[in-house]
């Protein structure tokens, strides 16, 4: 009883948390890009008022958009929300586990891709169609990279839930080996080309020819906006929880002993701060690449996925 | 009765059949209902069919299919002639290769039979290329069912044969053959769904994919139990017969769905499409039902099987050689980019047909579905329910099949959960309405959308230009430039209809002038050939005879 009673806690501050720190999270690699380029920035609270802002304004929906238009923003926000829910963050062990194969956690990432990109067909001009139609293609080898990278997850592991892994690389002695690294560099490539972000798409581009998110969701405003920035949001969370559940999962707490949260939850916290810093440095040290230059660069993710696995197979008959 | 003379005609029935039959039964259903109960041709083919499904010897099942095949060329012959003609070469070309299998003993020959044979009729590459062809032609009820039934009828004869009537023949390298052509169809069937503009055409692409992926799952069990891993048939018989079960159910709601588009606007050309959602709303959203299935989304019908896929791939690989394992790990990327791929298919046909604004006056026109195909549709959507949302229970039903198939095989229950997925999304949903009550402004404002600085349209165009918006083709633009070039060429020819088709029309046609040339031979050409001829065979003979 008092199990259950734990993780149904651990598991509502888990949700909670991270959906009361999705804007901050936003806010605060705002800041720090802002700062490494010399400026004071906006405060750690804008993304908030942005939201607040965003569902006080009337909403518009194109003469020419369908009655679904409505629909996509909040197909898309709830799969990242759902997405969101089954990743483990500061614990393992929480309610949502049983269901959080690494599969399912794929399919609702293309699930809320695919809303968005429906919305950006909606509305009946250019923009959006030329957005989904990138959209489309970056996912393809986005989707195959990550796949690949499941298998070396589970060939390590023994198993695809999220959970499984965690665990397995956080107790196991897995040491640092050249197939995780490789793993890691790919894993960083599709996330950022699924979070929108520098290489591949500018997060703070409007208007311009070569812009990919902001294309598709260029006709929402008012609530439907600041349900589709805030998935945006919540997405950044999510795949810095999943590269943290894998890639990091020394100190995560569990969810049935209440004694190890504080320690999760301040390691938690530690893991996200240094993955924003690292994520604005390489912001900033680099510049947007030309759209069809993205596929190469998945198909770089992709190649060192496959290498990961390989050099798996390669160790296991060598018996290192 | 019938049959062969002194043994007749035996029909059975066992968990294999019932569930091809389970998987026909609504098919045939919804194209009755959507419009073809009159046709004479249609009853022969769906009584075909079934007799194939529950032949008991070998006879009744190649009459049963022979009966089917020329039942379907009859009706492809009404809507369209060309196909038809390629679609009797391929059909005549399965019959030779399962003719001599079925009375073979059971050796890897005969398996070779079976899988050319059934294989060219379920479309799985390299004799894949008729199938965009031929399918798309007859009446969309017809389509529905060749799409949605005649494959798995192929299907069916190649897993009774692989798994159970040669099972004593068995060979590892069976299934790693069936799994490459199975991935080959994957990626070439969902490739060309998302540089298609015709509907109905990509449909029939995505048909071909679906089939991979079935061949791909069932190369994997006769893998594992050549090898004897019992963990891995299991996962990958679900997988191949689930994903049976989901494109029977999805493909003909939506081939249905592109007829009854064609009866609405006149055309199928994606080019031509546009804001179908506003006139046909039903239409629409049994579609996009449809669609979610195609293109494997989570919480609709076609995920499960490709979560059960992924899991046997992932299975595969964790053990065996080293080359298989590199190999199966290539085959993860395939699958992946053939997921994305149809996921882009999909999204493009909802987009560009069904969203936005119309492309054409007939576009704009059309009005909702007709009575029969609404029930149709309806029927097929609502059994579409159960598979996208209790997969698990499903599974569970086809257990004895999977004993049936391989009697060691071990299966786990499936971890992914709809129903968990589907609370956790109304919490979510809960949550931000009540945000959106306690905090946001309510009510929409409509307002033109911003169309890239273009000038205003002219008078005659009531929805502006169809050019200021996407078009089919240039949304598979992207595409077509990363991964079209490389694997179709510039000129989006199939490398099936390159490397296999040409060729053989290049001997056919060699062959016709070569005979066309002895037709025209004169007489003293004629006369000096029977003259060598002659001599040739005395002297052949004297000289036998001498030694």
């Amino acid at each position: 009883m008092l199990i259950i009673t734990l993780t149904v806690l651990a598991t509502a501050l888990h949700i909670g948390l991270c959906f009361a720190g999705a804007p901050l999270l936003l806010g605060l690699v705002n800041k720090l890009r802002a700062w490494l380029l010399g400026r004071r920035g906006p405060p750690l609270t804008q993304p908030y008022w942005h939201l607040v802002k965003l569902l006080r304004k009337s909403t518009l929906v194109p003469d020419t958009a369908t009655d679904l238009f409505t629909f996509w923003p909040l197909g898309a926000f709830l799969a990242v929300t759902v997405a969101t829910m089954l990743i483990p963050g500061f614990a393992t062990g929480l309610l949502t586990a049983p269901a959080a194969d690494y599969i399912t956690v794929i399919g609702l990432f293309a699930l809320a891709r695919t809303a968005t990109m429906l919305g950006g067909l909606e509305t009946g001009f250019g923009f959006g169609g030329a957005g989904a139609a990138r959209e489309a293609l970056f996912g393809l080898f986005a989707e195959g990279a990550l796949l690949v990278l499941l298998l070396a997850f589970a060939l390590l592991a023994h198993s695809t839930s999220l959970d499984g892994i965690a665990a397995t690389f956080r107790t196991a002695h897995i040491g640092i080996s050249v197939s995780l690294g490789f793993a890691l560099a790919a894993m960083l490539t599709v996330a950022l080309t699924e979070t929108g972000r520098i290489p591949t798409d500018n997060p703070s581009g409007h208007l311009e020819l070569a812009m990919v998110h902001e294309a598709m969701v260029l006709e929402y405003s008012g609530r439907l906006l600041a349900l589709l920035d805030y998935a945006g949001m919540l997405r950044l969370v999510a795949w810095m929880n999943l590269i943290g559940t894998i890639f990091l999962p020394f100190g995560m707490a569990r969810a049935a002993d209440i004694l190890s949260w504080p320690g999760g939850l301040a390691l938690w916290v530690v893991k996200l701060l240094v993955m924003a810093a690292v994520l604005s440095v390489f912001e900033v040290s680099r510049a947007k690449m030309r759209v069809f230059r993205v596929p190469e660069f998945l198909g770089a993710a992709l190649l060192l996925g496959m290498l990961a696995s390989v050099f798996l197979f390669v160790a296991a008959r060598i018996g290192a | 009765m019938f049959g062969l003379p002194g043994q007749g005609m035996h029909l059975h029935l066992d968990a294999l059949s019932l569930l091809f039959g389970c998987i026909l039964l609504p098919q045939v259903v919804a194209a009755a209902v959507a419009g073809m109960r009159a046709s004479v041709a249609f009853w022969v083919f769906v009584l075909g069919m079934a007799l194939a499904l529950l032949a008991g010897d070998q006879f009744t099942l190649i009459f049963g299919f022979e009966l089917m095949s020329a039942a379907s060329w009859l009706l492809v012959l009404q809507g369209d002639r060309k196909p038809a003609t390629l679609y009797a070469g391929i059909a005549i070309f399965s019959g030779a290769c399962l003719i001599p299998a079925l009375f073979l003993p059971a050796s890897s020959l005969a398996f070779v039979l079976i899988a050319l044979g059934a294989g060219a009729k379920a479309g799985l590459a390299p004799l894949h290329s008729w199938l965009p062809r031929a399918h798309p032609a007859p009446p969309a009820g017809v389509s529905a069912l060749m799409s949605g039934g005649m494959v798995k009828v192929a299907l069916y004869v190649l897993i009774r044969y692989a798994f159970i009537n040669l099972a004593s023949a068995q060979q590892p390298w069976w299934g790693e053959a069936l799994v490459a052509a199975g991935a080959l169809s994957v990626l070439i069937g969902a490739l060309r769904a998302v540089l298609e503009v015709e509907l109905k055409t990509a449909l029939a692409c995505s048909t071909v994919e679906h089939v991979g992926l079935i061949a791909v799952g069932l190369g994997l069990a006769l893998y594992a139990k050549a090898s004897g891993d019992a963990a891995l048939a299991g996962v990958a018989l679900q997988a191949a017969l689930l994903c049976a079960v989901a494109h029977g159910l999805f493909k003909p709601l939506l081939f249905i769905g592109a007829g009854e588009v064609k009866h609405a606007t006149g055309t199928t050309s994606l080019n031509w499409l546009g804001g179908l959602m506003r006139g046909m709303p039903r239409l629409g959203a049994l579609m996009l039902l449809g669609l979610v299935g195609m293109g494997a989304l989570p919480l609709g019908p076609g995920f499960a099987p490709e979560f059960l896929l992924f899991h046997a791939v992932i299975g595969a690989a964790a053990t065996g050689g080293i080359l298989a394992r590199i190999g199966f790990s290539a085959l993860l990327a395939v699958l992946g980019i053939g997921a994305a791929l149809a996921l882009a298919a999909a999204v493009r046909i909802i987009g560009l047909g069904f969203l936005g604004r119309p492309r054409s006056l007939h576009a704009a026109a059309a009005e909702d579905l007709r009575r029969g195909p609404l029930v149709a549709m309806v029927l097929l959507g609502a059994l579409n329910v159960p598979v996208a949302l209790v997969p698990g229970l499903l599974l569970q039903l086809m257990s004895p099949v999977i004993l049936l198939l391989a009697p060691q095989a071990h299966t786990l229950p499936l971890t992914y959960a709809p129903l968990t997925l589907l609370i956790l999304a109304g919490f979510a949903a809960l949550a931000a309405g009540f945000v959106q009550t306690r905090w946001g402004v309510r009510g929409l404002q409509e307002a033109p959308a911003w169309n890239g600085g273009f000038g205003r349209p002219p008078a005659w165009l009531p929805f502006g230009d169809p050019h200021t918006q996407v078009s089919a083709t240039g949304f598979a633009e992207p595409v077509m430039r990363v991964m079209g070039k490389g694997l179709l060429g510039v000129s989006k020819t199939d490398p099936a209809e390159r490397f296999l088709f040409v060729p053989l029309f290049r001997v056919q046609t060699r062959l016709v002038r070569l005979a066309e040339r002895v037709r025209r031979a004169t007489i003293r050409e004629r006369l000096a050939f029977v003259f060598t001829v002659l001599v040739v065979f005395l002297l052949v003979l004297g000289l036998g005879e001498g030694g």
